[in-house]
């Protein structure tokens, strides 16, 4: 992608920079995989490995939940940012897993991420944080933003062309149809949904809202949780994910495209949203660490219907 | 596998009446891990307790089920019960068939299988439990009582009588409260302040009391046994230590301003004591008044003052110390009658509130006890009281009885006849309500022998013609409306909570109503007790009362106060949260979702890839810990756990009722 050409030139000086310098001990981007349309993840500890770090409209994962794996080490990080990415930098400095000090949050520019067709993804057209919103230093002209905004830096008219946040009015749309089934319907539906589960983790792992040090699902108690792929644990484990992130999903729709058997997971997570929104009014996570989730704070005033 | 009993009660045939006792024994008896099932009348009862001990030496039983009432009752009977015969008391489970099922069904088949169910999940339930030990909590012997009225001064002084310290602490700068405002007592008419001064000159002067006037409380931390009160003692610009209280300073102040004491019926000087027999009687400077603090000119009480105790350079002084029980008595503000406008409060000069009348009708008051109306000072003739002016009246959200105002009302009725044996008194009244000893006596003595016409109706309009009020209202009695040439108006204002009572309850982590009065923790059994421990309530705070009443709930705060204090160590609530600190990834949601401020991330060495590492993890203060399991739901690792309910106990509960 030309409008990118200076971005990637800028992001491999960088990192060798903070890696000879010693400002860092490793940096967290993405590299060209085997197929043109594939951008991966990819960690490097080595100033001489910078030339591989490389950033296109492929470069959908999200970085965050990889800062986890550093949560007991008191080097720093280097991160590059998307804005659904620095949200999870945000969750994860939220729920004190690292610390502002373990990590260098560097913005980019986001074009827009497509999938192999070259079609715009439908998380991206939804998308209402496309810069990032927090960063220590940006490349690619970006602006941080705490609000909702269009796409800013190098790639902001690219990004417009294909249609980044173009629907974000309707992210609601999914559940909308769901609320306007029956209860027997819904129920049919989450059960065809849920039997496709396999339970590969896929959607927990790739979480930065998931950063427990032990997930129950991992766990040895008995009867609590059974790990085998039926009906309803499958329906257990999908609600009790789903329960585990309310108010704390950052939206950045990874599980759902990291999911193998296309469950629709981010309609559970917004539904959550909605709900949560019309109890305590708007809260977009991940956005600012100072501001406690609706779900996390105690206050006199909240509301008690069921009493 | 655990070795379980299960004991069915009938309690008489409140529950047998709906249920088939025996079934469920029988049903019991069938399930894996118990052991023994028997039924009987009274499980409660002596007999019944003795037959569960027996059961379980004989048995070997490592926990029992009750299936009775609801454990409000009598759980703590059963855990006694299973203490006295060796067991963790944590080790039984009440299962409620009584409140939760027979009470509520009539149809006896239907109610014996939702028995049979409840009873199973309790057996699931008690299968998973661990025994529970309780923490000790150091007691603080040192009490403090919030509010010097006489609710307060009877809280002090009954705790200082059982020989523990004392601090009694007004945000006034004499103590009293509005008892001290009042003229004369109901029902005997001996005068209140000679019946209170004496007990605000013993209270100040007890050796186990502090008395800590001009000072708010600021913020509350701690615990039952350690609460650690953040007390702002306000600026009063004179040195109590030098001060003799000779009162030179207040006759020299040429500033003059409404008297708060009086009702704004009087002045007082900017330098001032707010009553005559004002305690501790020195005085304060009013800082917003005083022309030497506003301007810099003035200084008249510093140069006539013959001990130099003036100190105009005088600040807050915010003081923390440690407390083990908290008596909150802290009163009640009159309402505000402006809220009626058809009865022109606050606008019409001789529409006043009852206090104003007690402040007319009292010897030291603005008028040397002479009744003389507001506007022009004349003697009223024809005086005209309405009863319910900010009580019983949903309209004005105050939907509750002020409890004093019928028998205040009689009371100034009766005082008025006596001062002005020439006037008449009409007293409009929705109900005449006079429960109390020798209240309804009382009242029929108005009417009798004092002329006080009661007129039983509610009172639409006040206007002014010429220097009369004209008041018009309905006589429901008679069905027609009356109108009333009126000198003076009396409108028996309700009582209300004081207007920061919320704040103060905010503080103090203890439970208001929709109104504002404070919330005790059972209306009947525990009504001096608030949810939190170690914090009780005297007087109207709680709710409208009289002073009767509030001298009885200052002595019980008391007794209750007291009776921490004897103890040198509390025994704690094991059914409180517990954190796995394996499990705990120290996101602190816990910390910021506890509303009693129990939970806190504390550093936590381990070693972790081979390295000795410190990470956060929650802990919780036993003490503080309410077991309100807000922190167990919040919890995203399930690290959080609740003794007593656990998640594995909820979750066997929940499964043994699908698996029927």
């Amino acid at each position: 992608m030309k409008e990118l050409h200076n971005v990637n030139v800028a992001m491999r000086t960088l990192a060798r920079e903070l890696l000879e310098s010693g400002t860092v001990a490793g940096v967290y981007g993405w590299k060209k995989g085997s197929r043109p349309t594939l951008t991966s993840p990819l960690y490097i500890q080595d100033a001489a490995k910078a030339d591989r770090l490389a950033y296109d409209q492929y470069a959908v994962s999200n970085l965050s939940a990889l800062l986890l794996d550093h949560r007991n080490n008191d080097k720093k990080r280097a991160i590059f940012v998307k804005g659904c990415d620095s949200r999870g930098v945000v969750r994860l400095l939220q729920d004190q897993q690292i610390t502002p000090e373990q990590v260098l949050v560097i913005g980019l520019p986001c074009p827009g991420m497509v999938d192999e067709a070259g079609s715009l993804l439908t998380k991206c057209a939804e998308c209402r944080f496309p810069n990032p919103v927090m960063a220590d230093q940006v490349l690619g002209g970006v602006e941080v933003s705490k609000q909702p905004s269009a796409p800013t830096g190098v790639t902001a008219e690219a990004a417009r062309k294909v249609g980044v946040g173009s629907r974000a009015g309707e992210r609601m749309a999914q559940v909308a149809q769901l609320e306007g089934k029956t209860a027997a319907e819904k129920e049919a539906y989450w059960a065809e949904q849920h039997d496709k589960c396999i339970r590969c983790y896929a959607c927990r792992n790739v979480c930065p809202a998931c950063n427990c040090r032990d997930c129950i699902f991992d766990t040895e108690k008995k009867g609590w949780v059974s790990k085998a792929a039926t009906s309803s644990a499958n329906a257990f484990f999908a609600i009790t994910r789903a329960m585990h992130v309310a108010g704390r999903c950052v939206d950045c729709g990874e599980c759902e495209r990291v999911c193998p058997m296309d469950i629709p997971i981010m309609t559970v997570n917004r539904k959550l949203q909605q709900d949560i929104e019309a109890l305590f009014g708007p809260y977009d996570a991940g956005v600012d660490e100072t501001v406690v989730p609706p779900l996390g704070r105690y206050q006199t005033d909240d509301p008690e219907e069921f009493l | 596998m655990k070795r379980i009993g299960v004991f069915v009660c009938h309690c008489g045939s409140n529950i047998a009446h709906t249920v088939d006792c025996k079934q469920v024994a029988d049903e019991a008896a069938a399930m894996p891990g118990v052991v023994h099932a028997q039924e009987y009348k009274y499980m409660c009862s002596e007999p019944g307790q003795v037959l569960i001990q027996e059961a379980v030496k004989e048995h070997n039983l490592d926990g029992y089920v009750v299936t009775a009432c609801s454990p409000r009752m009598h759980e703590t009977t059963f855990r006694k019960c299973a203490g006295r015969c060796g067991l963790n008391p944590y080790m039984v489970e009440q299962v409620n068939i009584r409140e939760h099922c027979s009470w509520v069904h009539a149809d006896k088949e239907a109610g014996t299988e939702k028995a049979i169910d409840l009873m199973r999940m309790g057996v699931a339930k008690v299968l998973k439990n661990e025994p529970l030990k309780a923490a000790t909590i150091p007691m603080t012997k040192r009490a403090l009582v919030i509010g010097a009225g006489i609710a307060g001064i009877q809280a002090a002084l009954d705790i200082a009588d059982n020989g523990f310290p004392v601090t009694l602490l007004d945000r006034e700068h004499s103590i009293g409260g509005r008892m001290a405002q009042i003229d004369k007592t109901f029902p005997t008419l001996d005068c209140s302040a000679c019946i209170l001064t004496p007990k605000m000159v013993e209270v100040a002067q007890h050796p186990n009391v502090e008395l800590m006037t001009y000072a708010e409380v600021e913020s509350v931390g701690g615990f039952i046994g350690s609460f650690d009160v953040t007390i702002r003692k306000k600026a009063r610009y004179v040195d109590t230590k030098r001060c003799t209280g000779c009162g030179a300073c207040i006759q020299k102040c040429p500033s003059k301003v409404p008297s708060e004491f009086e009702m704004e019926m009087g002045p007082r000087k900017s330098i001032y004591v707010p009553f005559p027999q004002a305690v501790p009687n020195k005085p304060v400077i009013d800082a917003p008044h005083c022309r030497y603090l506003q301007t810099g000119k003035c200084g008249i009480c510093k140069k006539i003052c013959p001990t130099d105790a003036i100190r105009f350079d005088d600040q807050d002084e915010v003081v923390t110390e440690r407390f083990g029980t908290i008596v909150v008595a802290t009163g009640y503000q009159q309402f505000d009658i402006s809220a009626y406008e058809e009865y022109g409060g606050g606008r019409i000069p001789d529409v006043i509130t009852g206090m104003h009348l007690e402040r007319l009708l009292n010897a030291s008051g603005p008028t040397s006890g002479k009744i003389k109306r507001p506007s022009d000072g004349k003697e009223p003739k024809n005086i005209v009281f309405i009863k319910c002016v900010g009580s019983r009246d949903e309209a004005k959200n105050r939907p509750y009885c002020s409890k004093t105002c019928c028998m205040y009302v009689a009371k100034q009725a009766t005082l008025l006849k006596e001062k002005l044996p020439a006037s008449k008194s009409y007293i409009f009244y929705m109900d005449v309500r006079t429960g109390g000893k020798n209240y309804e006596e009382f009242y029929r003595r108005t009417q009798v022998d004092y002329d006080g016409h009661y007129i039983r109706g509610r009172v639409s309009k006040i206007f002014q013609v010429g220097d009369r009020l004209i008041v018009r209202g309905d006589d429901s009695l008679l069905g027609r409306p009356v109108e009333i040439e009126a000198d003076l108006v009396v409108l028996a204002a309700g009582m209300d909570p004081q207007h920061d009572a919320r704040e103060l309850a905010r503080t103090l982590g203890i439970a208001y109503d929709a109104h504002g009065w404070y919330t005790e923790a059972h209306p009947k059994l525990k009504p001096v007790e608030t949810q939190t421990g170690g914090i009780f309530l005297a007087g109207a705070c709680q709710g409208p009362k009289d002073i009767p009443d509030s001298v009885a709930q200052g002595s019980a705060a008391a007794v209750k106060a007291s009776a921490l204090l004897t103890k040198t160590e509390l025994t704690g609530e094991p059914m409180i949260a517990q954190c796995n600190e394996a499990m705990c990834s120290g996101c602190g949601l816990c910390v910021t979702i506890c509303p009693y401020k129990a939970i806190t991330r504390q550093p936590k060495q381990e070693r972790i890839h081979g390295k000795m590492r410190e990470r956060m993890v929650s802990t919780i203060n036993s003490g503080l810990c309410q077991g309100c399991g807000a922190c167990t739901v919040a919890c995203p690792s399930s690290a959080m756990n609740m003794g007593g309910f656990s998640d594995e106990q909820i979750m066997a509960e929940v499964d043994a009722l699908c698996q029927r």
